[in-house]
C-alpha cells in the first residue's frame, strides 16, 4: 500500500457520504417506507377532507396540486433539518462517531461537507418519494416534474447548512426544539406551502422573501409547471448564495468544536 | 541510530481553564513501543490528539513536531494516512455488523473493495473475532468491541499505531491477548504509542515509558531503568503501623524510606533482610512484603492524593 498517498478530495467526500448512506440503508424498511407514507396521508387528508371545502384555486392550481407541489420541498426540508441537527448532535456528542472518523484520513471540512451532501441526497430522495405518490394519483404531470427532486436536493442542502450552523451553538440536545418550533414549523406555514404568501399582510412580505423555504417552493412549482420567469433565477441565486455563505460559517464553527 | 518516527519539542496546549500539555518534549524511535502514563487529566490523551491532528497545539516559535517528517499542523492527512488510531471511546456503528463497520473505514482509507475484504478477513482472524463477523455491535462484549476498534485501526497497515487506553476495563484474558498482538505488530515493524493506567501493561509491552503529571514529563526511560533508578528494590506495606510504633526511630530511618498515607504505611528499602526482620515481629495479616513495581514509581512521581481533575 502506498502510504504517502492520501485519498483524493472527491474520494474523501464520497467516503463520508457512503458512511451515512450505509448506516441509513441498514434499516431500509423503517427508514425508506415513511417518506412514501407521509405524502399519502397528506393527500388523503386533503383530497378526502379539507380539499372539498377549498374550491378557490391558488396561484392557478387546484388545492391538491398547490399543496402537493409544496410537499415536494417540505419533505426535503424536514429530513435534512433533522439529519443535521439531532442526527449531527448525536453523532458529535453521544455516539462520538466523528472522533473515530477524524482519526482516519479525513479533515473536518471533508467530514462536514460530505455530511451536507448526504443531507442533500436525503432531500432528493424524500422529494422523489413525494413525487412518486403525486404522480401515481395524477396530482402532478410528468415528465417536467421529474426534475423536482433536484430542487429537493438544493432544499436539503440549504437546510443542512442552516441546521449545522444552529447545532454548532447547541450545548444540550433539547435546545434544538427551539429550532424546530421557532424556525422550521413557521416556515412550513408561512412560506407559501399551505397558502399563497400574497395573502399575507404587506409588512410581512419582506420576511417571507428572506426565509429560505419560500424560494424552494417557488422554484419547485415553476419546475412542475415548466413555466419559468426571471424571479426564479433570483430564487436559484438566493439558494446557491445561502448554501455557500451559511455553509461557510457552519463549517467554520463546527470545526472549532471538533478540533480544539 | 534508529529512525525517529515521532519528534515532539516544546509542545504546549492551553484550554480556557487548564494547561493540558505544558512544554512537553519526547521522541519515539521506529519499531518501539512508547508508553505514556499519568493520572487522569495529566494530558496524555491531549498529546495523542495533537499528534494526529484532532487537537491543535499552542502557537509557539520554539515548538516543533515531526511525525514521519510531517508537522500535524499542516499535514494531518499524510500523518493519518499512515497511522492507525484507537481512541478512548469505541465509537463503532451499533446498527452495523463487524464487517460493515470495517468496510466503512476501508472506504475512508481508499482501500479497493476486494483488497479490503481480504484485509478485513485477515484482521478479524488476527484479533480472534472471525466467529462474530456477522454479529451486530450491540451483541459484542466490551473486549470484543475493543478488539474490533484495534482491527479498524490496522486496516491501512499503519506504520504508527496510536492507542489511547486500549485495555481499560477489560478482563485479564483479553488484556493479555491484546498485549500479545501488540508485541507481534511491533516485531513486524509497527511503531506503537500508547497511554495506559496499568503499570503492568507498560512494563509488559513498552520499551520506553514516560510518566506525565499536570502536562509535564516527570520521568522517562525503559521500565526496568525507571525501577532501578527511582525506587528502592523492596517495600513492606503495613495496614496497621501502630504495631511497629516503637521501632520508628532514627536507626530505622537510615535503613528505610517511610511513606505514610491514609491507605497505610509503606517502608521502602533495598535491604530485604531488614524489612523481613521488621515483618517478623508482626501478625501475618498485617503486612505485605514485596518487590517494588512501576506503580510505586508512578505514585512516588505523581503523588498519592487526588488532584482536582481526577
Amino acid at each position: 500500500m502506498n502510504h504517502n498517498n492520501c485519498p483524493p478530495l472527491y474520494w474523501r467526500l464520497f467516503s463520508v457520504w457512503y458512511r451515512h448512506m450505509r448506516v441509513y440503508t441498514k434499516n431500509i424498511f423503517s427508514n425508506g417506507l415513511p417518506p412514501f407514507l407521509e405524502p399519502l396521508l397528506f393527500l388523503a387528508g386533503v383530497g378526502l377532507g379539507l380539499g372539498t371545502y377549498i374550491t378557490q384555486s391558488m396561484e392557478g392550481l387546484s388545492y391538491l396540486e398547490f399543496l402537493g407541489t409544496g410537499l415536494l420541498v417540505t419533505a426535503a426540508m424536514f429530513t435534512a433539518a433533522f439529519e443535521c441537527s439531532f442526527g449531527t448532535f448525536i453523532r458529535l456528542e453521544f455516539d462520538k462517531v466523528y472522533d473515530g472518523m477524524l482519526a482516519s484520513p479525513l479533515t473536518v471540512n471533508n467530514l462536514i461537507v460530505g455530511e451536507i451532501i448526504w443531507a442533500g441526497t436525503k432531500g432528493l430522495f424524500f422529494s422523489f418519494a413525494v413525487l412518486c405518490i403525486l404522480a401515481i394519483f395524477g396530482v402532478i404531470h410528468l415528465p417536467y416534474s421529474l426534475l423536482a427532486p433536484l430542487v429537493g436536493f438544493l432544499t436539503g442542502t440549504m437546510f443542512a447548512v442552516i441546521s449545522l450552523l444552529i447545532t454548532s451553538f447547541v450545548r444540550a440536545i433539547n435546545q434544538l426544539n427551539f429550532f424546530f418550533t421557532g424556525f422550521i414549523s413557521p416556515m412550513f406555514f408561512f412560506s407559501g406551502v399551505v397558502f399563497p404568501t400574497s395573502n399575507l399582510p404587506h409588512y410581512v412580505q419582506p420576511i417571507v422573501e428572506i426565509v429560505p423555504l419560500t424560494h424552494s417552493v417557488r422554484l419547485v412549482r415553476a419546475v412542475c409547471a415548466n413555466h419559468y420567469q426571471m424571479i426564479h433565477l433570483w430564487d436559484l441565486f438566493y439558494i446557491v448564495v445561502f448554501i455557500l455563505v451559511v455553509g461557510f460559517f457552519a463549517v467554520r464553527r463546527l470545526r472549532r468544536r471538533m478540533v480544539n | 541510530m534508529a529512525e525517529k518516527i515521532i519528534v515532539v519539542k516544546n509542545v504546549s496546549k492551553t484550554f480556557p481553564k487548564v494547561v493540558a500539555v505544558n512544554n512537553l518534549s519526547f521522541e519515539v524511535e521506529a519499531q518501539t513501543c512508547f508508553g505514556c502514563l499519568g493520572p487522569n487529566g495529566a494530558g496524555k490523551s491531549t498529546m495523542m490528539k495533537i499528534i494526529y491532528g484532532k487537537c491543535t497545539r499552542d502557537e509557539n516559535p520554539l515548538s516543533q513536531m515531526s511525525i514521519f517528517g510531517y508537522d500535524p499542523k499542516d499535514h494531518e492527512l499524510e500523518i493519518k494516512s499512515c497511522s492507525g488510531v484507537v481512541p478512548q471511546d469505541n465509537n463503532l456503528d451499533d446498527e452495523l455488523n463487524l464487517i460493515q463497520n470495517l468496510m466503512i473505514y476501508s472506504k475512508f482509507y481508499h482501500i479497493p473493495a476486494k483488497l479490503a475484504k481480504e484485509r478485513i478477513a485477515y484482521l478479524l482472524d488476527f484479533l480472534e473475532l472471525s466467529e462474530k463477523k456477522n454479529s451486530r455491535i450491540t451483541e459484542l462484549s466490551g473486549g470484543m468491541k475493543r478488539r474490533l476498534v484495534i482491527a479498524r485501526a490496522l486496516l491501512n497497515n499503519p506504520r504508527l499505531l496510536i492507542l489511547d487506553e486500549p485495555t481499560t476495563g477489560l478482563d485479564p484474558q483479553v488484556r493479555h491477548l491484546i498485549w500479545d498482538k501488540l508485541r507481534l505488530l511491533k516485531k513486524e515493524g509497527t511503531t506503537i504509542l500508547l497511554t495506559t493506567h496499568y503499570m503492568e501493561e507498560a512494563f509488559q509491552i513498552c520499551d520506553t515509558v514516560m510518566i506525565m503529571h499536570k502536562g509535564q514529563r516527570i520521568i522517562e526511560g525503559p521500565p526496568r531503568d525507571l525501577l532501578a533508578k527511582n525506587i528502592e528494590k523492596y517495600v513492606l506495606e503495613l495496614l496497621d503501623a501502630d504495631a511497629l510504633q516503637d521501632k520508628f526511630n532514627e536507626s530505622m530511618q537510615e535503613q528505610v524510606r517511610i511513606d505514610r498515607s491514609q491507605q497505610g504505611t509503606r517502608l521502602f528499602s533495598n535491604n530485604y533482610d531488614y524489612l523481613k526482620t521488621l515483618a517478623g515481629a508482626m501478625e501475618s495479616g498485617n503486612y505485605y512484603l514485596r518487590q517494588t513495581n512501576l506503580e510505586d514509581v508512578f505514585l512516588k512521581a505523581t503523588g498519592r492524593g487526588l488532584n482536582e481533575s481526577q
